[in-house]
């Protein structure tokens, strides 16, 4: 099945702390709003960034009016609609806004478990990446939480 | 790692006006409140405590976030594979 996705700032930040931004090439197409790039150009764009492929994409965040929500959040909201594809984003908020809107929205530990499924990650390559995620990473996830995705991916 | 704790502990100090050794105390507080909060989760997820004696150790508010946590991650990770 193809799958294609637009990611926020979240996961991309997320994953390139635990060094796994080569995950998002199990996506066969995966965009990038402008506004995110430089959401995250401005802390530095992390190593390994270049070497995925990605589409550059403008957006009108405009017409996405959750206040809550930052200009990245939005602009890629506006794009999952758009062109029909699952966001990927780790913010809770805006993925409720999106899910309210009809758009599939999955998280950093989707991806990892997606890398699982594609067979681009044995099962303990996985759990480790999904509890370095909750230990090394800005990310706020409870550790119990991590370990029952873990125990998801053995019951498989 | 050892480096930076020490250089965080002394700036925290300075800035706080405490001895380092309280800050230590402090950390060491912070930190196995966060452990504890693991360890009732984890028992409540598998069962071995029920929601209102999580509720009872760690909090309502927690006990929601953390229940909404493992809704959207197992929705993920049943996601990623099947995907």
């Amino acid at each position: 099945m193809t799958l294609a996705a637009v990611s926020d700032a979240g996961p991309l930040i997320h994953l390139a702390e635990i060094d796994s931004l080569e995950l998002f090439a199990t996506f066969d197409t995966l965009f990038v709003p402008e506004t995110v790039y430089k959401e995250v150009d401005a802390s530095g764009v992390p190593d390994g960034l270049a070497d995925l492929s990605y589409e550059l994409v403008e957006a009108d965040e405009s017409r996405v009016g959750t206040e809550e929500l930052d200009a990245g959040e939005r602009a890629a909201i506006a794009v999952a609609e758009d062109r029909g594809v699952v966001l990927l984003t780790d913010d809770l908020a805006a993925r409720e806004a999106a899910s309210d809107a009809g758009v599939e929205v999955r998280g950093s530990i989707g991806i990892i478990a997606l890398g699982y499924g594609r067979e681009f990650l044995d099962r303990d390559d996985a759990a480790s990446r999904m509890r370095a995620l909750q230990r090394e990473t800005s990310l706020f996830v409870t550790e119990a939480v991590v370990e029952r995705g873990i125990r998801i991916l053995d019951e498989r | 790692m050892a480096a930076e704790i020490s250089d965080r502990v002394r700036e925290i100090a300075e800035a706080r006006g405490l001895p380092e050794s309280e800050v230590f105390e402090r950390a060491l507080e912070r930190g196995l409140e966060g452990l504890w909060e693991d360890l009732v989760l984890t028992r409540y997820f598998d069962g071995e405590l029920d929601r209102e004696e999580a509720i009872e150790r760690v909090g309502r508010t927690k006990v929601e976030r953390a229940e909404r946590e493992r809704e959207l991650v197992e929705e993920d990770v049943d996601w990623g594979l099947n995907a």
